[in-house]
């Protein structure tokens, strides 16, 4: 079976922002209509959240340019974002919820709840973050590996 | 995102939301409530049945909007949750302080 073929953008924050993003995943599920449902709220909620984390946290106050790939492979869907910002200054390992009336903080854990890979690296001036789900269906069981 | 208030004879405010409650969007959400508590109005529901997608900034300006009614004696209620917020609430441990109703008459009689 061929390699899958990324969905890629560039985008240039502001103006783009987390809606951009929606209507790219909008485009990857069209095409990819057997994601179930449950796969692709997960997917795009985790998505969302990092792409809101890199577009507040990374902007130097001169806007930030990113490049977003997302892959749907048979078994899982991944995403890359390549940003231009600032270098990422997150805890990504056992950062718990937040006390529940605080407005802010939950990002990272949930992705890491709704994701079974979240990487990150700074390599030539730039960040790269990759996340990465398994399908689990209906059921909620992965897919055969 | 679109907003829509109603205010009802008991005194109570419905905001209807459609669309998406995210970073983009969250910001007037908070302006919303804020300007219903500066006028008195403390007993909120929010209608989340037409709300497609929920994140943190969005879950944060609900929390806010808890904050902003419980100081002054009233509450902010969520009402029709669809399957993705729902998912998000469970993740985020928001049942007891957001408890989610099924409609908007439940959340009314809680509120």
């Amino acid at each position: 079976m061929p390699e899958p073929i990324p969905h890629a953008l560039t985008m240039s924050s502001p103006p783009d922002d987390v809606d951009t993003v929606h209507s790219m995943l909008s485009s990857v599920w069209e095409e990819n209509s057997t994601v179930p449902a449950i796969d692709r709220f997960s997917f795009e909620t985790a998505l969302v959240e990092l792409a809101s984390n890199v577009m507040r946290h990374a902007d130097p106050g001169s806007g930030i340019s990113c490049r977003l790939a997302i892959t749907v492979f048979p078994d899982r869907i991944e995403a890359t974002l390549t940003d231009s910002g600032k270098p990422g200054d997150v805890q990504l390992v056992g950062r718990a919820m937040p006390d529940e009336l605080s407005e802010s903080g939950r990002g990272i854990p949930m992705i890491r709840a709704l994701v079974d890979d979240l990487d990150y690296s700074r390599e030539e001036g730039s960040n790269s973050w990759r996340i990465s789900r398994h399908l689990r269906g209906s059921d909620g069981s992965k897919a055969p590996e | 995102m679109e907003t829509k208030v109603t205010r009802l004879p008991d005194g109570a405010t419905v905001v209807r939301l459609l669309g998406r409650l995210n970073m983009v969007s969250a910001n007037s959400l908070r302006d919303t409530v804020d300007d219903l508590v500066e006028q008195g109005s403390v007993r909120i529901v929010v209608d989340l049945s037409e709300v497609v997608f929920l994140d943190s900034s969005g879950l944060g300006a609900l929390i806010g909007g808890v904050k902003a009614t419980r100081r002054h004696g009233g509450d902010l209620r969520i009402a029709g949750p669809t399957e993705q917020v729902q998912l998000v609430l469970q993740l985020t441990n928001m049942e007891r302080i957001l408890a989610p109703h099924p409609t908007i008459e439940s959340a009314l009689q809680h509120a």
